[in-house]
């Protein structure tokens, strides 16, 4: 049997029909409209196809308005797609709405609990949505809880938690059905630093346990650490989907180690060598291009030897996700 | 001279009937800082700093630390229960007026008029400031030409995307030209691209000698724009310094790491004189050296013996986070 | 394509039936009476209005107790009935629980039928309030028929949850907006119908489904049926079908008008 992957997106599109006012406006400013706006139509997703594998952490990159959220929406039985199909382990989200959302957990970008009612009843609420036993409802919110941290702050009001906790709680309620794919939506944004770092944490263990994760988020480093693929959307249209290793080489033009020296060097004597192509120095860091690292790394421990120099710090250069997403965006528009 | 100077900065909230009946101060963070009988709460606590003219000064801590309040403070909007606030010199709370016409503020969230044009709510800003109305216009439209928003000025600011209302916010703030800015989170939840533009117009700005005061949760942000970092938590000052002191004073030991084309032998590596300890961390080696040089020369010379190759080395420096985290919650390990 | 029993669960169709979606509905109704009972609107429109309009229509003039009675009731029950609906779908739609909801295995009928239930409870707890009163008040002076009064009450209850559901379909996020496109509405209403009168000196009553209403309490209480000998069978019909037809409109409304609260 073929297996069957646990997301897969064909020719997937969403257009918006802007209303009277909107087309007016959109009339009267014609060229500075951002999305495509062919009769009028906001194009919001054009055309998307990917698929996300079973077990791994997909992430979904792109500016503010490229079409993630609407994405979001689609894959989660909110918004219904113009055109194109989605399957969810092989089933239609829009066919047996009710079988494929059950095994869907959704944490959206902007805090959607319900304020007035406690951290507990919230997670129950969902338990019952979900059709959870009575005793399975109260173990697993107390296991939930307790895992991340807000066991204590269990009665009371959703209101009264500051955004870090409102953010953990939205991830609590979204595992609340032990779900087999997770939708994050910003799942990090405009968190402190432990909070950010707890949901992390609890991000991968909940994968390494076999859970399928869909995540958005403008924080490359979360990215370049939590996903094992990425896929990057602009103006509704998928531009690039890779690993974040494949996606860095792209920026990659060259190798280069950087070095701090203690003492002053001559920038020619370090250009005799042999792996080493050019020297760039500014201030104590010499930006050395290489040939290889390796045999760089070597001829330079024997320079540093011999003309008993010091170093502070060593480190080979190397390519940042943030650089490689702003240059696949440029380029993107002639692709 | 020093742009703003902080003395014994207190602000306590007193809870509110309803809250003492329930018999707790109800917001979380601010719980254990109520005080025995009375509960109340101590948002912030005797802080004392200076911010010197033409610095960026990042004021950073966990959610519900005291940030907000103590920005809320220096703007004049919350009126601090004791200490005081000088502002090149002049007492805030004698002539908050003045003291206000030098300061640019942008909050954390997003507080424009959504139901006026971007033109319009900078031309409102402007009137505040008792700016004339040619200049205002001139001024607003330059400011917009810069923030890449001058195409979208006559659109109505509910319109604008959560980046585009994050510029707008910061050309409102620098309609009146101030001597000193306050931000608020000013790159939370934005893309890269909003991000990058934002900062960079910062230290612009900063360049031509404005004093910045700023908060953020983002380190590398911190680390990269602040010339001086203060950390608050739970209403005290714990810790003030430029981000290169403050993750020196929390670097232990000397370390590099090494990652390798195969797989070496950790015990071969901890044998070197000049190796303290090694960690094999996912696919890197962390090896603690004795000295940094003696280290790194010696384990070049062993890969050579060894026929390894290296990919990558990187010296072990703390991250801003790391110390961020060590500082408030001492040494808790996420 | 049939969808996998091995990832959906073997129990898959049986589990996801009517009964379940019926428990599910009940949550949401448990949570819309736990929220929104002591929300300002709620109480305004609920609490607030029919006492000041009971007033209103009474000091001053000489009612009949049955007549005071029945106005009394239907003006409660149509007010508690219709005040939770059109706030909480805005309301929700504003603070995104309502995206929160629909990617819950819920099916979108489950959600209008859960915030149908809070309604319909709300209405039927309130209007016991005049009913009390005035069997406390009035009992020796009249006889009761409680059981055509407590059906009668349960059929208005849901005649005015599903006139409820109506008037929040409109997709709009702000409650305050519908709020008094509501509140226009439901003041015409109230003045088209018979309240604290004999309905026959009425002479749009029968436009009014509050009137039928009117006419069942009044009839329990010992009056006549100002539609003739068969009137409390006509009374019932008549509300049976206005039932219906309210919960089929308000069911197309919001098919048509749901995906326009995911705009923004």
């Amino acid at each position: 049997m073929m297996k069957i992957e646990a997301i897969e997106v064909k020719n997937l599109s969403k257009h918006f029909f802007p209303s009277m006012k909107e087309r007016k406006r959109i009339r009267m400013q014609q060229e500075g409209s951002e999305k495509g706006t062919k009769n009028n139509i906001i194009q919001a997703v054009n055309n998307i196809n990917f698929s996300v594998k079973q077990g791994e952490i997909f992430g979904f990159l792109g500016p503010n308005g490229a079409g993630k959220t609407t994405t979001i929406r689609m894959l989660t039985g909110v918004l219904k797609p113009t055109n194109g199909s989605i399957s969810i382990y092989g089933g239609n989200i829009w066919k047996h709405p009710i079988e494929v959302k059950q095994i869907l957990g959704h944490v959206p970008e902007e805090a959607n609990v319900y304020m007035d009612l406690t951290g507990m009843q919230n997670l129950y609420l969902i338990g019952k949505l979900y059709g959870l036993s009575k005793s399975e409802r109260v173990n697993r919110a107390e296991q939930l809880l307790k895992q991340f941290e807000l066991f204590e702050k269990g009665n009371l009001k959703a209101k009264k938690y500051s955004k870090g906790m409102k953010q953990r709680l939205l991830l609590c309620m979204a595992l609340m059905s032990n779900p087999k794919i997770l939708f994050l939506d910003e799942p990090t944004s405009g968190l402190d630093v432990k909070s950010s770092r707890i949901i992390k944490k609890l991000i991968k263990e909940y994968n390494e346990n076999g859970m399928t994760i869909f995540i958005t988020t403008h924080d490359m480093d979360v990215a370049n650490e939590l996903c094992h693929r990425i896929a990057i959307i602009n103006q509704g249209k998928i531009i690039s989907l890779d690993t974040p290793d494949n996606l860095k080489k792209l920026t990659q033009e060259y190798l280069a180690i950087d070095c701090h020296f203690i003492d002053t060097v001559n920038v020619n004597e370090i250009k005799e060598l042999h792996s080493i192509i050019e020297v760039q120095q500014n201030n104590s860091l010499y930006h050395i291009i290489v040939k290889d690292i390796n045999v760089a790394l070597i001829e330079l421990v024997d320079f540093i030897k011999t003309n008993d120099l010091n170093v502070k710090q060593v480190s080979t250069n190397e390519p940042k996700l943030e650089d490689a997403f702003l240059k696949i965006i440029e380029r993107g528009v002639e692709n | 001279m020093n742009a703003i100077v902080v003395r014994n900065l207190t602000k306590y909230f007193t809870p509110s009937k309803k809250e003492k009946k329930k018999g707790r101060a109800r917001n979380p963070s601010l719980e254990s800082r109520k005080q025995g009988n009375n509960s109340i709460i101590r948002a912030v606590d005797h802080i004392d700093f200076e911010v010197k003219n033409g610095e960026i000064f990042g004021f950073l801590g966990p959610n519900g630390a005291g940030k907000t309040t103590t920005i809320r403070m220096l703007t004049g909007i919350l009126k601090p229960t004791n200490g005081e606030i000088l502002i090149f010199g002049q007492n805030f709370w004698n002539n908050p007026i003045k003291a206000k016409q030098i300061m640019g503020h942008v909050p954390e969230e997003a507080n424009v008029y959504m139901d006026l044009t971007g033109l319009e709510n900078l031309s409102f800003i402007g009137e505040l400031y008792g700016i004339s109305k040619k200049e205002r216009i001139s001024r607003a439209e330059q400011l917009l030409k810069k923030f890449e928003l001058f195409e979208k000025r006559h659109l109505k600011s509910k319109k604008y995307s959560k980046g585009m209302k994050q510029r707008l916010l910061l050309c409102m703030a620098l309609m009146s030209n101030p001597k000193i800015l306050f931000l608020d989170e000013p790159t939370s939840g934005l893309d890269v691209q909003s991000s990058i533009i934002i900062k960079k117009l910062i230290k612009d700005y900063n360049k031509n000698g404005m004093t910045i005061f700023m908060t953020t949760h983002d380190m590398d942000v911190a680390n990269e724009m602040c010339d001086r970092i203060a950390i608050i938590n739970r209403g005290k000052l714990i810790g003030l310094d430029t981000p290169e002191n403050l993750k020196k004073l929390k670097q232990e030991y000397q370390a590099v790491d090494f990652y390798f084309t195969k797989e070496a032998k950790e015990s071969e590596l901890e044998n070197l004189s000049s190796v303290k300890e090694v960690r094999k961390i996912r696919d890197y080696y962390h090896i603690i050296v004795h000295d940094l040089n003696d280290g790194i020369c010696e384990i070049i010379e062993y890969i050579k013996s060894k026929n390894l190759k290296v990919k990558k080395i990187n010296t072990y420096e703390p991250h801003l986070e790391e110390v961020f985290l060590k500082m408030v919650n001492g040494g808790d390990d996420y | 394509m049939r969808i996998s029993k091995e990832v959906f669960g073997v129990k898959g169709s049986k589990k996801l039936g009517l009964t379940v979606q019926l428990r599910r509905a009940a949550a949401i109704a448990q949570k819309d009476l736990r929220i929104y009972y002591n929300k300002p609107p709620v109480i305004v429109q609920g609490i607030i209005f029919p006492v000041i309009l009971f007033f209103t229509f009474t000091i001053g003039r000489k009612i009949p107790t049955p007549l005071l009675i029945s106005g009394l009731m239907a003006m409660v029950i149509f007010l508690t009935a219709t005040s939770i609906g059109p706030f909480v779908f805005p309301w929700e739609t504003m603070r995104k629980t309502f995206e929160r909801l629909i990617t819950c295995p819920v099916s979108v009928k489950t959600i209008l039928f859960g915030s149908m239930l809070s309604s319909f409870l709300f209405g039927v707890i309130f209007s016991l309030v005049p009913l009390v009163l005035g069997i406390i008040f009035f009992s020796l002076q009249i006889t009761i028929n409680f059981l055509i009064i407590l059906i009668a009450m349960f059929l208005a209850a849901f005649v005015f949850s599903s006139f409820s559901l109506i008037l929040s379909a409109p997709p709009t996020d702000m409650p305050g907006n519908i709020m008094i496109f509501t509140l226009l509405l439901k003041f015409t209403i109230l003045f088209l119908s018979p309240l604290f009168m004999p309905i026959r000196d009425h002479p749009l009553a029968w436009i009014s489904p509050l009137t039928y209403f009117v006419d069942i309490v009044n009839v329990s209480l010992g009056l006549e049926s100002a539609f003739g000998h068969y009137g409390i069978l006509i009374d019932f019909a008549i509300l049976s079908f206005f039932g219906v037809f309210f919960l089929f409109l308000a069911f197309m409304l919001h098919k048509k008008t749901l995906q326009k609260r995911f705009r923004n």
